[in-house]
């Protein structure tokens, strides 16, 4: 190791150990290293700004029934496509865009709850019970049968207000969610495209069904089979 | 009774995360926005979604890179949202002002100054490494970066800071 490959590793990371044999033999190096330590105490108290007291939000009350043990979760060894579905959190904030102009507000909705329920992506192939089922989607709400895949998870979720359904079920190649917006109308489908997710909503009647899934998920498919299940109660 | 057992303790669990972090959240959000109000508001919109996806977190001793993925995600939503513009530090509005006028100390408000200087690129594996103690690997997770990319990062951020307290 020479001088600049030794500063260099320094000031990048002062706590670098390595080089020990140069550093024993350069006078100007121990210097360096000295000198990063105190600049690296500046910076520390110079960042640390003075923090207001913690001002709590109103915290939701969250449905405990529906909550997983850990213990109770099934472990896969991962299959192929589960590191893609484990992306999709990221995804959903930084690599999709809107295909669409209109509607873009809901899209974002749509995309912001996605990524603040990474435990729907859980992997699993437990069915979720008919009691949690219709406590998530009420008579009064819609009627759906669950033809459409294995529903693993079931949440009542809040868009744009108000309150949806927020079912996952597991396709071919990781969990989709489908959520379900009975009062949210949209013009025409807004197709949603990532890197590694991709999405519509679909128009239905007076309301709207967003499905998001990995990239390599074919998504007619289940379209197809969550429009067939679904029908508005208003 | 069973289901508000689990609540009262969800919430606990929740609160006893929150109690340790929220420092972190709140001055993490700062450096990220550079503006003590905007960091208020995305740390109160992290609260709120670390709440909500408490399962996620499956093991407390993650907790603290868990808290800052939220607030970094929150602080990139909050400006999409706003679409603002970058900040320009010849015009500072008074919260922008505020983070670097902390306490009358000279050579503390030129580090500030220069730290708040720095581009998003540097400014950010510079707080998570000498603020959060992050490691290169953690902050290379955090950022999706490669650590060799995290080193030079780091090597030209205290390579700035270095030039311009030597200026100051």
């Amino acid at each position: 190791m020479n001088c600049e490959q030794y500063r260099e590793a320094i000031s990048g990371d002062p706590s670098f150990d390595g080089g020990a044999g140069h550093l024993g033999e350069c006078s100007s190096c121990q210097a360096y290293r000295l000198e990063m330590k105190a600049l690296d105490e500046r910076i520390l108290r110079a960042l640390s700004l003075n923090v207001p007291e913690l001002n709590m939000p109103e915290l939701p009350e969250i449905e405990t029934s529906n909550v997983v043990s850990l213990s109770s979760r099934r472990r896969f060894s991962p299959p192929a496509w589960f590191a893609m579905a484990a992306t999709v959190v990221v995804a959903a904030l930084i690599g999709i865009r809107f295909v669409g102009v209109d509607n873009r507000t809901l899209a974002e909705e749509v995309l912001a709850h996605l990524d603040g329920e990474p435990h729907a992506l859980v992997v699993t192939d437990v069915e979720i019970s008919d009691e949690r089922f219709r406590s998530v989607v009420p008579a009064r709400l819609a009627s759906m049968d669950r033809s459409a895949g294995l529903i693993t998870y079931a949440q009542s979720c809040e868009i744009n207000g108000r309150d949806v359904p927020h079912l996952v079920i597991q396709g071919e190649r990781g969990p989709v969610t489908i959520l379900l917006m009975p009062e949210e109308k949209i013009p025409s489908a807004l197709p949603l495209d990532g890197d590694t997710v991709h999405g519509v909503i679909l128009p239905v009647g007076s309301g709207s069904i967003a499905i998001i899934g990995v990239r390599e998920e074919r998504l007619d498919l289940i379209e197809e089979r969550v429009l067939k299940s679904v029908t508005w109660s208003t | 009774m069973h289901s508000s057992k689990t609540a009262a303790s969800r919430r606990q669990r929740f609160d006893e995360i929150v109690g340790v972090f929220h420092r972190d959240m709140y001055r993490y959000a700062a450096w990220l926005s550079r503006d003590k109000t905007i960091a208020e508001d995305v740390v109160q919109e992290a609260l709120l979604r670390a709440w909500k996806s408490l399962e996620s977190l499956r093991d407390d001793a993650a907790a603290k890179p868990w808290l800052l993925t939220i607030v970094r995600r929150e602080n990139a939503r909050y400006f999409e949202r706003k679409r603002l513009e970058t900040v320009d530090i010849d015009n500072l509005t008074a919260s922008q002002a505020a983070l670097l006028a902390e306490e009358p100390d000279d050579e503390l408000d030129d580090m500030r100054q220069a730290i708040y200087e720095l581009d998003d690129d540097y400014r950010e594996p510079l707080v998570l490494q000498v603020l959060m103690g992050f490691s290169t690997n953690e902050i290379g997770e955090q950022m999706g970066l490669k650590q060799g990319a995290v080193l030079t990062r780091l090597h030209r951020a205290r390579a700035k800071l270095k030039e311009q307290m030597v200026t100051a």
